[in-house]
């Protein structure tokens, strides 16, 4: 069920009548269980089977690592990270293993041939599974207890607002939030509904109607196109990846506050970014902060030497760019900004303590050049494979001579308006908070503002595609 | 009962507004703004009417039966086949699968395919259509119902229902015309010089029942600027798109060796339907005024055509070849709503010959 449907309107009416019209807490929390899985049935219901296999392995295992002796507590949680990992890679990464077996091969000599897995990636599943595998780890590292409950260990993984495209909640933010019912908050659920207004009008409105009809155009056009349409291309895609995933994070956070939940923000300007640490800080938070927790720490972060850390930081963005997706185009996206921060991190430590850094022409010119690397790496994200993908920077780079041009007037103008106004929005407010910022508007311009996202909404006539990150 | 931690004190901040005020004047305005919206759409000849969305499609694909009659094709199928008359004729109700703007190649294949289907295909045929390929938008039209038919979930399915129930209540709601996408493209802005730009399509023109009968509407059937507009509409569609400068050979020699494999694609699924006692005949629907010049230069009677009905060797009517069934299309592409009856009447003494019935 996808947030921007009229299906998911009924839902979600129906559910939050439900929800606090129940008195009791654990029947609110019964409700919300079956609204999750009903939620994530109505792709394809024999999924539903595979996330609660999934949760309940994982509930069973978490309680094996506490109650272990410290010798074979290890052990416990080797089993939990090998069979998460174990159905992500079947279902998501069995054809692409294969395709690769089978090219190393042929360079011995040896011919194989691999039967293509006819597999449905189920909806979601990375997310949920880093959603599962967090307790575990969390449990294993005593920096949470286990739940003696199954079924707020279930809603925890399977919570609808961000069940199938985060955020990543982890089991220790979530569970104690099932301890007692929501306290009364005044606002909770209008200021809950603004933001799922926010959301959807990033995702129906910027992402699906503004700008990716131009990305699809010229990402999709088979032959050279002219330098100009490509970086418009470019950008309208970075524009879109934003609006759509900062659009359902936004929407999950809203939907999530309108039952008395809070998620923490998964976005925080990062068109603003000034270098690529604080665009990690920025961009997918809840995910950069997973493998900086889970992985890059325990690999030993930076406390283990120059080159070590530049090491680790590129195992951390290559395993981060194929949990993209099977292909070795999102493996180069991720070590791109792999190589970007371990530039970074040489830069700063060269210029360390030089004040011009921090004037602000410097700061809006390396926030300038920050979004147009994040926008050359997005090439590789968003192209089907490397021949496109250099075809498109060739004529970024203006080495393509005969390129066509296959953008209107109108769509130029469009994504120039709509990027400058998200760039120039976003840089305003990179030391604030959406909250903050919309505590000091006059109520007539909130309340405009409102109305004029709703309006254009309806107008879109819910014509909207799926959200780009469910695929992952 | 015990948890887990609880050390877990985030609680979002709320921004000190009156929110309860504004979340009603906020719906207020909406509602009053939705409303104005939905005079000013019918003031202007909008009418509440389905949108002919992909799921539309799809519940009529799941209720052919294995001796069903279906017509599959372009629009000309939809606007100027009456589907009472029809059934009058035939006996039997069809089912309505042609899709505007479509290559129906794909929804043959399937039929052809589906073990089960021994029933009649009528099927029109505009040549440059039928032999678009991949992915020339033709085609990936052809495939758009196909694609949800087999890959609907239970949620599509659910907002579907609710979509046509709006649909059938509120003018505005109208894909072809009102959507902001398409408020958009009504903004004029220069273009550059040597743009390789797609042709426009034409506006909205029609009202569509549940059974996807679609009807011409009256301002389209009466000269007017709405007639010029869809009349010239059509002219670029049908105009071969210029090569582009640089277009790789290998795409090039593809979409050739596709094109060309059309017509053998064609046969085997008309065999294929023959073989299981299926029945498959082919209609040239009338065209008119500029759009049947640009059509017969581009796409003469004695290329495409001809070569299809020779290579499977199936019943076909052209309707040239039939003076009775010779109608002025007031768009130079689809009949009237009244003349779309009456065309019918005199088409269907042909397809019973052509079914040997």
């Amino acid at each position: 069920m996808l947030f921007n449907s009229l299906t998911f309107v009924v839902f979600f009416a129906l559910v939050m009548g439900g929800y606090w019209t129940l008195r009791s807490w654990n029947a609110r929390k019964n409700l919300l269980l079956v609204a999750s899985y009903v939620f994530y049935g109505a792709w394809n219901p024999p999924f539903a089977l595979l996330l609660f296999a999934t949760t309940a392995l994982d509930f069973w295992l978490g309680a094996r690592i506490a109650a272990a002796p410290a010798g074979s507590r290890k052990a416990w949680l080797v089993a939990s990270v090998t069979a998460n990992l174990s159905m992500l890679g079947f279902f998501k990464y069995g054809n692409f293993l294969l395709e690769n077996t089978k090219w190393l091969l042929a360079q011995a000599g040896v011919t194989y041939a691999p039967p293509h897995l006819d597999l449905f990636l189920p909806i979601g599943i990375s997310f949920y599974t880093f959603h599962s595998l967090s307790y575990t780890l969390d449990v294993y590292r005593g920096t949470t207890q286990p739940t003696r409950s199954l079924r707020d260990f279930l809603l925890a993984v399977s919570f609808f607002p961000q069940l199938v495209a985060g955020p990543i909640v982890r089991a220790a933010d979530f569970l104690p939030q099932c301890d007692a019912p929501p306290t009364p908050l005044k606002n909770r659920l209008q200021w809950g509904l603004f933001l799922m207004s926010l959301g959807l009008f990033q995702k129906v409105v910027l992402a699906d109607t503004l700008l990716a009809p131009i990305a699809d155009n010229v990402f999709g056009h088979p032959s050279p196109v002219l330098t100009l349409d490509a970086w418009m291309g470019v950008f309208a895609f970075s524009g879109q990846i934003f609006c759509d995933f900062s659009g359902y994070s936004t929407c999950a956070i809203g939907a999530a506050l309108c039952l008395g939940f809070h998620l923490k923000d998964n976005f925080l300007f990062p068109f603003a970014a000034v270098g690529f640490s604080d665009f990690w800080k920025r961009w997918h938070i809840s995910l950069s902060t997973f493998l900086r927790d889970y992985l890059y720490i325990p690999l030993g972060g930076n406390r283990v030497g120059a080159i070590r850390a530049s090491v680790n930081l590129l195992i951390v963005m290559f395993l981060g760019g194929l949990w993209h997706g099977a292909a070795w185009t999102y493996v180069v996206w991720g070590l791109f900004h792999g190589l970007c921060l371990v530039v970074e991190h040489f830069f700063r430590l060269m210029t360390k303590g030089a004040a011009w850094k921090e004037t602000l022409p410097v700061q809006l010119a390396l926030c300038l050049v920050t979004y147009l690397f994040v926008c050359i790496a997005w090439v590789f994200f968003r192209a089907t494979d490397f021949p496109s993908a250099a075809m498109l920077l060739g004529a970024m780079a203006g080495q393509i001579p005969v390129g066509q041009a296959i953008l209107s007037g109108r769509e130029i103008l469009q994504v120039a308006l709509v990027i400058h106004i998200l760039w120039i929005a976003q840089w305003r407010l990179r030391h604030t908070t959406l909250e903050a910022a919309i505590a000091r508007q006059p109520v007539w311009l909130v309340g405009a503002a409102w109305t004029l996202m709703l309006g254009a909404i309806i107008l879109t006539q819910g014509s909207g595609n799926a959200f780009i990150y469910f695929q992952f | 009962m015990h948890s887990s931690t609880s050390n877990f004190d985030f609680q979002r901040p709320i921004p000190a507004l009156p929110w309860r005020s504004l979340l009603l004047t906020t719906l207020l305005l909406t509602a009053l703004g939705t409303l104005g919206w939905e005079i000013w759409a019918r003031a202007h000849g909008y009418v509440p009417s389905l949108n002919d969305t992909p799921d539309l499609w799809a519940d009529w694909r799941e209720k052919v039966r294995p001796d069903s009659i279906v017509i599959i094709g372009d629009s000309r199928a939809i606007f100027d086949m009456d589907l009472n008359e029809l059934e009058k004729g035939l006996g039997q109700r069809p089912i309505q699968l042609a899709m505007p703007g479509s290559c129906a190649y794909p929804v043959l294949e399937n039929l052809a395919n589906d073990p089960t289907f021994h029933g009649t295909i009528l099927c029109s045929i505009v040549p440059g259509m039928w032999m678009a390929p991949p992915p020339a938008p033709p085609y990936l039209n052809g495939l758009k119902g196909l694609n949800r038919y087999h890959k609907r979930t239970l949620s599509q399915r659910a907002g579907h229902h609710i979509g046509m129930f709006l649909e059938k209540r509120l003018a505005f709601l109208n894909e072809e015309d009102l959507t902001l996408s398409q408020l958009l493209l009504r903004i004029s802005v220069p273009n550059r010089a040597n743009s390789y730009l797609p042709p426009a399509l034409p506006p909205y023109f029609s009202t569509m029942d549940a059974d996807r009968r679609t009807w011409m509407a009256d301002a389209c059937a009466q000269p007017g600027p709405l007639q010029d507009r869809v009349k010239f509409g059509w002219l670029p569609l049908f105009t071969p798109p210029p090569f582009p400068d640089y277009t790789p050979k290998e795409v090039l020699e593809g979409m050739a060796r596709m094109v060309e494999a059309r017509f053998g694609q064609t046969a085997d699924a008309v065999k294929k339907i023959h073989e299981r006692g299926g029945k498959i005949v082919f209609i040239r629907f009338p065209n008119s005024g500029e759009l049947q010049k640009l059509e017969d230069l581009g796409t003469p009677r004695a290329g495409i055509w001809t070569r299809l009905m020779q290579e499977t060797g199936a019943p076909n009517i052209y309707y040239s070849d039939h003076p009775e069934l010779i109608f002025d299309c007031p768009e130079w592409s689809h009949l009237s709503a009244p003349d779309s009856v009456e065309f019918t009447k005199r088409l269907v003494p042909y397809l019973q010959q052509a079914l040997g019935k």
